[in-house]
């Protein structure tokens, strides 16, 4: 247990009376990238938000470094160390580049190495430093993924959450995000990502799980998903006939 | 009538409606900041204003603080206060789905202390009448009394140091951010409440500005302040929502509507403003003064 940065025990969650997880469990140990893959409506979006605390457990426990965050609010769990991506980004559009990033610094934390992370932000994306003053609802796609990540990653994150980071980009930018991913995995920053992208999600990937009708049914190592039969036809086959 | 409008008159007119406006804009900027975290219109808004002005004219009447003088405290006052009322009254309630709660609470508010105002301080107009009440500068035939002018100077700078407050600080970006998505917001690890009280205190904070304004320039009574708060909703829709600057404009544009209306036709200077207000919520419901922004 010691090395499992978060766990997710038998989580269920509900909208209303709409169950959309069900007895959801999850480990991402420390250092890894771990997808978590499946349809349209799955619920993965719906595990990232409880995770982050905007969406509340009905039933199971959620752990970070071995203490519960179950019950902690959205800003409190960015201070301890996990850090949201949000599908659709989120960014603050009528605010500045720099601006979105020094919101991304906010908690007292992280706003005590404001300048090293913006230093480390602009390495990461110079675009972001040409653009600095730009409003963000200017930017590109792929340059608005950029700074979604980046301001994600000034709050000095342990766990990045990323939900659909390449949903909307152009292939080569899809391939740079992945990349990045990596590249940001290696800085040392575990990874949980939700992607519809299944076959680079799976390639890149320690370890995943498929999450069908908000239960998880299926886990394994990245490259293992890939090659089993029935992820093949239900998830990678389907992209390329829809191609 | 052509003739009577005279360029002299003219200006006079233009004056007045721009001294009176920024005194609904910087009331409207209160309630846009409110709206922009919390999601519902602060009807107290202009009760609160009233409240104030009442507490300046005591101030005056018993204690003889010169009304400028009393900004000093009654503006720290009120931006405590403002977030003494949201962690007191509104934080349950802004947690809610249903805005209604808070919007009701709202009301409430207003009609309580409209009555308390009325049990205790009685239903006759009250003024403040200084030593310089009536003095004036009369250039060229016009006529620009001193506590207009003076009115009109805190107003601006009001809403400069709002502007200011919301570009320079942290927790004044956090209030800008939250008004576009209050939930990425709180994943940038800022709290709703936080801002929640931040904007009240920056609303009452020129509720209490605006108090002032009005004690000096007004005859005022306890209901005076309903009417208020609706002159600064129609601002807000000539404004548009969301920016400090389109609010005290908005807030000017309805000055301007009202001063030459109630010259031209008068008496009917508040049908024409919300004949407009309708208008423009029907035709251009993002306000006259917004360019809309790409959402990201």
């Amino acid at each position: 247990m010691e090395n499992n940065a978060l766990v997710v025990k038998g989580v269920d969650v509900l909208y209303g009376d709409v169950q959309a997880l069900w007895d959801v469990s999850l480990e991402v140990k420390q250092g890894t990238i771990v997808s978590l893959v499946g349809a349209n409506g799955a619920g993965k979006s719906t595990l990232l938000k409880t995770i982050s605390g905007i969406n509340r457990a009905k039933k199971g426990e959620i752990l970070f470094s071995g203490k519960s965050v179950t019950h902690l609010k959205p800003q409190d769990v960015v201070d301890i160390g996990i850090s949201h991506v949000p599908e659709g980004r989120r960014l603050f559009a009528s605010l500045t580049v720099l601006e979105n990033l020094k919101l991304g610094a906010y908690p007292p934390r992280a706003r005590a190495v404001f300048g090293e992370s913006l230093t480390k932000a602009f390495d990461l994306f110079p675009v972001l430093k040409s653009r600095q003053n730009q409003k963000a609802g200017s930017l590109s796609g792929g340059e608005q993924q950029m700074l979604a990540i980046g301001r994600a990653m000034m709050s000095q994150p342990t766990i990045l959450m990323l939900d659909e980071p390449s949903l909307g980009l152009s292939p080569i930018l899809v391939k740079t995000m992945f990349d990045l991913v990596a590249s940001l995995n290696k800085q040392g920053v575990t990874m949980l990502l939700v992607e519809q992208n299944v076959r680079q999600a799976l390639k890149i990937a320690n370890h995943a799980y498929v999450l069908k009708n908000g239960r998880i049914v299926m886990s394994g190592g990245g490259e293992e998903l890939l090659a089993d039969p029935e992820v093949q036809k239900a998830y990678i086959g389907e992209r390329w006939r829809k191609k | 009538m052509l003739k009577l409008l005279s360029f002299s008159l003219v200006t006079q007119l233009v004056i007045n409606g721009v001294l009176f406006g920024t005194m609904y804009g910087i009331a409207a900027i209160g309630l846009s900041l409110i709206f922009g975290t919390m999601r519902i219109m602060f009807l107290a808004q202009g009760t609160m204003i009233i409240f104030f002005a009442y507490l300046s004219f005591w101030a005056f009447r018993l204690f003889g603080v010169d009304p400028y003088l009393s900004l000093v405290i009654v503006i720290p006052i009120c931006v405590f206060l403002g977030a003494a009322l949201y962690q007191g009254l509104f934080r349950q309630a802004a947690a809610e789905e249903d805005k209604n709660i808070s919007l009701l609470i709202a009301v409430g508010l207003m009609f309580f202390v409209e009555a308390l105002m009325t049990v205790g301080w009685g239903g006759t107009p009250r003024a403040i009448s200084t030593a310089y009440s009536t003095v004036a500068f009369r250039p060229m035939g016009l006529d620009f009394p001193l506590t207009r002018l003076l009115g009109l100077l805190m107003s601006i700078l009001a809403a400069a140091v709002v502007v200011i407050f919301l570009k320079k600080t942290f927790i004044g970006m956090a209030v800008k951010a939250a008004s576009e998505d209050i939930i990425a917001t709180t994943l940038m690890g800022i709290s709703p409440h936080r801002v929640n009280s931040v904007a009240f205190a920056i609303g009452i904070g020129l509720a209490g500005v605006a108090g002032v304004e009005v004690a000096t320039v007004y005859s005022f009574d306890p209901f005076f302040g309903f009417n208020f708060v609706l002159n600064a909703l129609i601002s807000l829709a000539l404004g548009g929502i969301g920016s400090v600057t389109g609010a005290l404009l908005g807030g000017i544009m309805l000055g301007l509507l009202q001063s030459l209306s109630s010259f031209l036709v008068p008496g009917w200077s508040d049908a024409i403003a919300y004949v407009v207000f309708l208008l423009v919520l029907m035709g251009k419901p993002e306000g006259l003064l917004v360019r809309s922004v790409k959402k990201a």
